[in-house]
């Protein structure tokens, strides 16, 4: 087994688990890091690539996923907080009754 | 002085900036400053030696056909910057009295709104090519929302606005259409007709279509003519400069700018001048209707935009031109002087509640009565000379488009004199219709001062009374720039096309002034019965509407369907998560399956 190929696969599982995740879980901070976990994933392969060309273009381009990912998380965390604040419970189905 | 005027839309930035910032005792007297310095020097490149320049600043936009900053100074747009800067003046120093009764952060923001409007007109004009003229266009659009919806906390003022917007988004989506369908490096408004740059599918006759269409959305023509009356919910300064003037007429002057397209695809231009001639027709025709002031005199905006619609389709853009020009003038003195008359009746714009004020208001019914000679085109006057050109270019190409326009003006005639006569002369205002929920002034200490002193003189205010003046002037002398001497046709040369000399009354010029005339003393005849209360066209559409049913016809139809499909497809929103990131993640597999598939 060469490196590329534990590096694609641990991405892969990687996705997964975070797909797993965000379809499985009813609390939207869970939710908040399976979606970290895939973004990551795509990292992962993204790095790779770049080494594999012997470019940086894609490391950048991982750099910006996490720059992406953070400011994501900031707006997730603050709906799931203001959610908290007005129901006291967490679900995110929760909040389905809002609509029109 | 030519690179001056090229960066003249930077002069109302000061003005602006203390405007916002609140300096000086007076809210938005610093922002006088830009349209006066505007204006001076545009008329002082008119008077100078009128050395032509280019200002281009290349790979501004780099991702457009040609997406330079390019600015262009010739008589074309230092004509129509003048015209912006005079205007404009009259309507700032007019606005500082009118808008008195306004809160001092009120007419702050009216100013600051007023200077972004004058900023971005004066970029329109002086736009090179078609991606700065967008930034331009879009701006005069903004400002109009903003401006129209000015009163937001009143009914109707934020539907107004959203309808001016609507209608806007039309034009500017026409044009970034042209914009972005042109070949690479096309673009420059003078060689768009070149066969380089109508080397596309379509040919010169679709990018001449999206410009009409684009031109039709902002001089509110043909179908897109909706907005405008409804844009008299602003305030009536801005209803004066904007929607009357200047903003409107920038359809108008994009037509001119481009004459050389047009006269590339026939068939455009003949549709344009149809389209003119219908909406002139239709404009005097819905003006008839209106139980509304300000709304009489926007359909008769709309009405004479027609007319130099007409004049461009017809072949003659230096008559629009010509007609542009002193319409700015006089239209822009009606709808001061009938500011004049809402001021001094605290708010009130309906009929029913004016009538009888020629000795309670004698500057207004003076300065209403010139621009109401003028508009009809009293021969002397200068509607008559720039309407007879349009007149005479619609005879020699197409004669029963001519007599249309011509058949027009006995409606143009008919409607001023309505609201001439139903405002100045005409019968007393029936006291219960006059309802206080339009009444803008919170001062109710007594009933209605505009009442009480009817048989006595109102309130001329000095500061609104003299932007008056040069209006009026320009309204009885504009004529005599082109007749006898022909100066402006010398002038603008050929930026606004071939131009025949003007002669003093043509003889269809003539018989349309002898209508336009006999439809004035008929409505003075006429004003003598009581004002009956009629439905504007909008509203008459929606009354045959409802009585017709809406499900009936076809039209109905697509609308029952529309709602119903809607209404099934909203059943997927269910607000559930979960099921939202399933059919994604499903979605995605998909994507991947397809796309993997060896």
């Amino acid at each position: 087994m060469t490196a590329e190929t534990l590096v694609l696969a641990t991405s892969a599982v990687l996705l997964a688990l975070g797909a797993s995740g965000v379809l499985m879980r009813r609390n939207p901070v869970s939710m908040l890091m399976s979606i970290e976990l895939m973004l990551n994933a795509g990292n992962l392969v993204l790095v790779l690539a770049a080494r594999a060309r012997g470019a940086v273009d894609g490391q950048a381009a991982a750099l910006i996923v996490l720059v992406l990912a953070a400011a994501e998380a900031v707006i997730g965390l603050g709906i799931a907080l203001a959610l908290f604040r007005t129901r006291e419970n967490v679900d995110v189905d929760g909040p389905a009754e809002i609509h029109g | 002085m030519s690179l001056l005027l090229a960066w003249a839309w930077l002069f109302t930035l000061p003005g602006l900036l203390l405007t916002v910032l609140g300096v000086g005792r007076r809210p938005g007297a610093a922002s006088l400053a830009g349209p006066a310095l505007i204006a001076a020097v545009a008329l002082g490149w008119l008077l100078g030696p009128r050395t032509p320049a280019d200002v281009v600043l290349a790979n501004w936009l780099p991702f457009l056909p040609n997406g330079a900053f390019h600015l262009r100074v010739d008589a074309l747009s230092a004509l129509m910057l003048a015209v912006v800067g005079v205007v404009s003046l009259c309507v700032y120093i007019y606005a500082l009295a009118y808008m008195e009764e306004e809160p001092p952060s009120g007419q702050r923001r009216f100013f600051a709104f007023l200077d972004i409007f004058v900023a971005s007109m004066a970029i329109l004009v002086l736009a090179g090519n078609l991606a700065l003229l967008l930034v331009g266009w879009t701006g005069v659009g903004l400002a109009s929302f903003l401006l129209i919806s000015f009163w937001h906390e009143r009914p109707g003022a934020i539907g107004a606005g959203l309808q001016a917007l609507a209608a806007n988004a039309v034009g500017d989506a026409a044009l970034l259409l042209a914009i972005v369908l042109l070949p690479a490096g096309c673009g420059d408004l003078l060689t768009l007709q070149t066969p380089t740059c109508v080397a596309v599918p379509g040919g010169a006759g679709l990018v001449a279509t999206l410009l009409v269409i684009a031109a039709s959305a902002k001089s509110a023509q043909g179908p897109l003519y909706f907005w405008l009356p409804s844009a008299m919910a602003g305030p009536t300064p801005v209803s004066a400069l904007i929607h009357a003037a200047t903003m409107v007429a920038a359809g108008v002057y994009l037509l001119v700018r481009t004459h050389a397209l047009l006269a590339a695809a026939p068939t455009v231009a003949l549709a344009t001048a149809v389209i003119g001639v219908l909406t002139a027709l239709g404009g005097g025709l819905a003006s008839l209707q209106q139980s509304n002031f300000k709304r009489g005199l926007a359909y008769s905006t709309v009405s004479q935009l027609g007319y130099m619609f007409a004049g461009i389709g017809l072949g003659a853009p230096f008559a629009a031109m010509f007609h542009l020009v002193t319409h700015a003038a006089f239209k822009a003195l009606l709808f001061l002087s009938a500011g004049l008359v809402i001021h001094a009746r605290h708010g009130h714009e309906e009929l029913a509640a004016l009538g009888g004020l020629r000795r309670a208001l004698p500057g207004a019914h003076l300065a209403f009565l010139i621009g109401s000679l003028a508009l009809i085109g009293v021969p002397g006057l200068s509607g008559a000379f720039s309407k007879d050109a349009i007149l005479e270019a619609a005879e020699r190409a197409n004669l029963l488009l001519g007599l249309a326009l011509a058949g027009a003006v006995f409606l143009t005639g008919l409607y001023i004199g309505r609201l001439f006569f139903g405002v100045f002369y005409g019968p007393r205002p029936d006291e219960s219709r006059v309802t206080s929920h339009e009444s803008r002034v919170t001062s109710s200490s007594s009933p209605d001062p505009g009442l009480a002193t009817r048989e006595s003189r109102l309130d001329e205010p000095a500061l609104i009374l003299w932007p008056l003046v040069p209006l009026a002037i320009g309204a009885v002398l504009l004529g005599y720039l082109e007749w006898p001497s022909g100066l402006l046709s010398g002038l603008l040369g050929d930026t606004a096309g071939h131009a025949e000399p003007v002669r003093f009354i043509s003889p269809l010029g003539a018989a349309a002034a002898l209508l336009g005339l006999a439809g004035f003393a008929l409505s003075a005849r006429q004003s003598r019965e009581p004002a009956r209360e009629r439905p504007g066209l909008p509203e008459a559409v929606e009354q045959v509407h409802a009585t017709a049913g809406a499900a009936s016809g076809w039209v109905g139809g697509v609308a029952e369907a529309g709602l119903g499909l809607a209404g099934r497809l909203a059943a997927v929103h269910t607000g559930q998560l979960g099921r939202y990131v399933l059919v994604s993640v499903l979605g995605i597999a998909v994507i991947l399956l397809i796309g993997l598939r060896p």
